[in-house]
């Protein structure tokens, strides 16, 4: 559960020339009256020479001999350590990445390091996408396709550089690799900062409530695209590498054997499984389960009573390779 | 034996180090944020300069005048004496965490991202390492060989000599360290790592050791000046190996010292001596006498969390820092 005391971290992605500093001095300037320390990656595209601005490697920990679900970023316990020591600190944290970065350990290092964990909460994971360029690698770049299975929010930057219908295309296509990223067309990456700053990806409470209808997106097999209400038919041709796999199922779950099948699936499928959500309905307990995970973690938590509300369980993977008819018979087997 | 509190300096933020100038005259005490202060253990202090969003290290010369802070803005401030102006060094862009004097005092070793850079007493740039794949995350000097250095970094520990183009020696672990330090002795080369264990490192045999069993990363070791006695945090507990005989704590089973009830978060031995000081996360200052009983000898309980500790150079006395910004003077009363 996010605890009020801790500090709100917002990762911030994008393969190079996406507009990740221009997001970061937009945000540096803006007028939202938070005091916000930005840990910029030592290679940065422009330097931002800024009081609050810190440059450091993107120095990954690897443990458990190099195991990807593992790696943890030292850069970020030394430097984030030694910031929330501070007696006036800081409202919100800024992680930027390379170009070429995994967000994977950055949002692993939150949950795995004792002193971060207990300190910090992770808001969400912001991915800028440059609308002109990414076709040219998106296919390419491991790294690219990455970035945007991780995001909760999905900046489209530069969009007044594409026509609207390959902006439509862009979006199916992004919606296709990660059904629970927000979409948002930006120019110069102007972008209401609540939007970036405000986005509860990682809070159980609010797994749920960030958009009711991205389960029957994924489910569906149908895009909703927040701009415009549209609605479209999914995209298959693309990214089958990447995908999101959504599960709907009435009922109860059994417990110990949902417990043991997540275990084994993040055990064994844990490195290509980026971002799963969820809730579930478990025989015997009167409320709901909210459960999210990065890679192997998973965190669950109480997610108040279910009310009036049907017992329905809502999950969503977002992967490589996920294989869809494994997971729905995998977590059917767990219904009572 | 009993600790005996005397005056006390409240630097306002979290303490990072607090180190005895000037032959125990005076004290330097670098906090996370603000400004650095020089305290003569009474009534005058100095304020120093601050280095940005946050300060990093110090480091104090061995002649124990000379001292160094580093921090968020990426430079050194150099200062040779307790009241002298400093002299800064912009080292490069990056966070400098880490510096450390050689043991002969001629030169001045500072991670600054993946470099490992060396100057000397005026702030010259010596030498620059090729860059490593990580972050110099602790660095320390050989004490028999004022040109050799260890680095935690890559994975494990690489052994450098100043002007080398690629380590002489590496000690890859696959594991990712925090702390390293180098025997006074030159044999053993230690780290304590993100992943609960020390690593040990016995040079002259180029043979590793790898101890498990710490409850969370090991942020405090120190060893005793004859080189015998390693002492490492990492629990609440202080654990000592004994580092004699061909395979040093090889097969050895360890003194476990009792008396915190949290994370031990600072250790230092007195030079000549198994007395041992200890700070923990539970506020706790305790004096052991290691080799005589698991027990601590004297204890006090301060206000705040205490991260470091220093013994005088030449009197039974600390000084001990504090999460609160306290820094405190005790006498060792035997």
């Amino acid at each position: 559960m996010t605890s009020p005391t801790r500090t709100p971290v917002t990762i911030l992605t994008g393969y190079l020339g996406a507009g990740k500093t221009t997001l970061l001095n937009h945000i540096l300037t803006g007028q939202h009256g938070r005091r916000i320390a930005v840990i910029e990656n030592e290679f940065g595209e422009v330097g931002i020479d800024h009081d609050l601005v810190v440059n450091a490697d993107e120095e990954i920990f690897e443990m458990n001999n190099g195991c990807i679900c593992c790696t943890v970023r030292g850069d970020l316990i030394r430097i984030l350590g030694g910031l929330m020591k501070r007696r006036d600190k800081f409202d919100h944290v800024l992680v930027e990445t390379t170009g070429l970065a995994d967000p994977g350990p950055v949002v692993q290092t939150f949950f795995m390091d004792d002193d971060m964990k207990e300190q910090f909460f992770v808001n969400g994971v912001v991915t800028l996408v440059d609308a002109k360029h990414i076709l040219q690698h998106i296919d390419d770049s491991h790294e690219a396709r990455e970035q945007i299975a991780f995001a909760d929010v999905t900046l489209l930057n530069k969009a007044d550089l594409v026509g609207p219908a390959d902006l439509t295309a862009l979006e199916k296509r992004i919606r296709s690799a990660n059904a629970l990223t927000k979409i948002y067309r930006t120019v110069n990456a102007q972008i209401d900062l609540g939007h970036v700053l405000d986005i509860g990806g990682f809070n159980l409470d609010h797994a749920m409530e960030v958009d009711p209808h991205f389960l029957d997106d994924a489910e569906h097999d149908h895009d909703h695209d927040g701009h415009d209400e549209e609605h479209h038919h999914h995209d298959h041709e693309h990214d089958t590498e990447i995908t999101s796999v959504g599960i709907i199922v009435d009922g109860d779950c059994n417990g110990p054997k949902l417990n043991a099948w997540l275990s084994e699936l993040v055990r064994v499928d844990g490195a290509d499984i980026f971002r799963m959500k969820g809730v579930f309905a478990v025989a015997g307990n009167p409320d709901r389960v909210i459960f999210q995970g990065v890679h192997m973690l998973i965190d669950a938590a109480n997610g108040g009573p279910w009310g009036e509300r049907p017992r329905q369980n809502r999950l969503v993977f977002i992967g490589r390779n996920l294989d869809r008819e494994a997971l729905n018979a995998g977590f059917r087997a767990c219904i009572v | 034996m009993r600790l005996t509190a005397g005056p006390v300096f409240d630097a306002c933020e979290h303490l990072i180090s607090a180190r005895w100038l000037a032959g125990g005259k005076f004290l330097v005490a670098v906090p996370t944020a603000g400004a650095p202060v020089v305290w003569d253990g009474a009534s005058h202090s100095r304020e120093l300069g601050h280095h940005g969003l946050g300060n990093g290290c110090l480091a104090v010369h061995p002649s124990a005048d000379v001292f160094v802070t580093g921090g968020a803005d990426g430079k050194i401030r150099m200062y040779s004496g307790p009241e002298t102006p400093a002299v800064e060094v912009a080292v490069g862009r990056g966070w400098i965490d880490r510096a450390r004097w050689s043991p002969d005092g001629s030169k001045l070793a500072v991670g600054l991202g993946k470099h490992l850079v060396v100057l000397n007493r005026t702030g010259e740039v010596l030498w620059k390492s090729p860059a490593h794949k990580s972050t110099v995350c602790d660095l320390a000097w050989n004490p028999v060989q004022s040109d050799q250095l260890a680095v935690a970094c890559d994975g494990g520990a690489h052994l450098w000599t100043i002007g080398g183009e690629e380590p002489f020696a590496r000690f890859d672990w696959g594991g990712a360290s925090l702390i390293i330090t180098w025997s006074p002795d030159g044999r053993w080369v230690i780290t304590g790592d993100q992943t609960p264990s020390v690593h040990l490192y016995d040079v002259p045999r180029d043979f590793p050791l790898h101890i498990q069993g710490y409850e969370s990363k090991v942020k405090a070791i120190a060893i005793s000046s004859n080189s015998r006695r390693l002492a490492t945090g990492g629990s609440p507990l202080v654990t000592v190996w004994n580092c004699t005989g061909k395979t040093g704590p090889e097969n050895t089973t360890p003194r476990q010292l009792e008396g915190h009830d949290d994370f031990c978060l600072a250790l230092e031995y007195r030079s000549g001596s198994d007395l041992l000081v200890s700070g923990g996360a539970d506020g706790r200052l305790l004096v052991f006498e290691a080799e005589q009983s698991v027990r601590p000898r004297a204890a006090y309980l301060l206000d705040g969390e205490v991260v470091t500790v220093a013994w005088h150079p030449k009197e039974p006395r600390v000084i001990a820092g504090t999460s609160s910004g306290k820094m405190q003077i005790f006498d060792v009363v035997m």
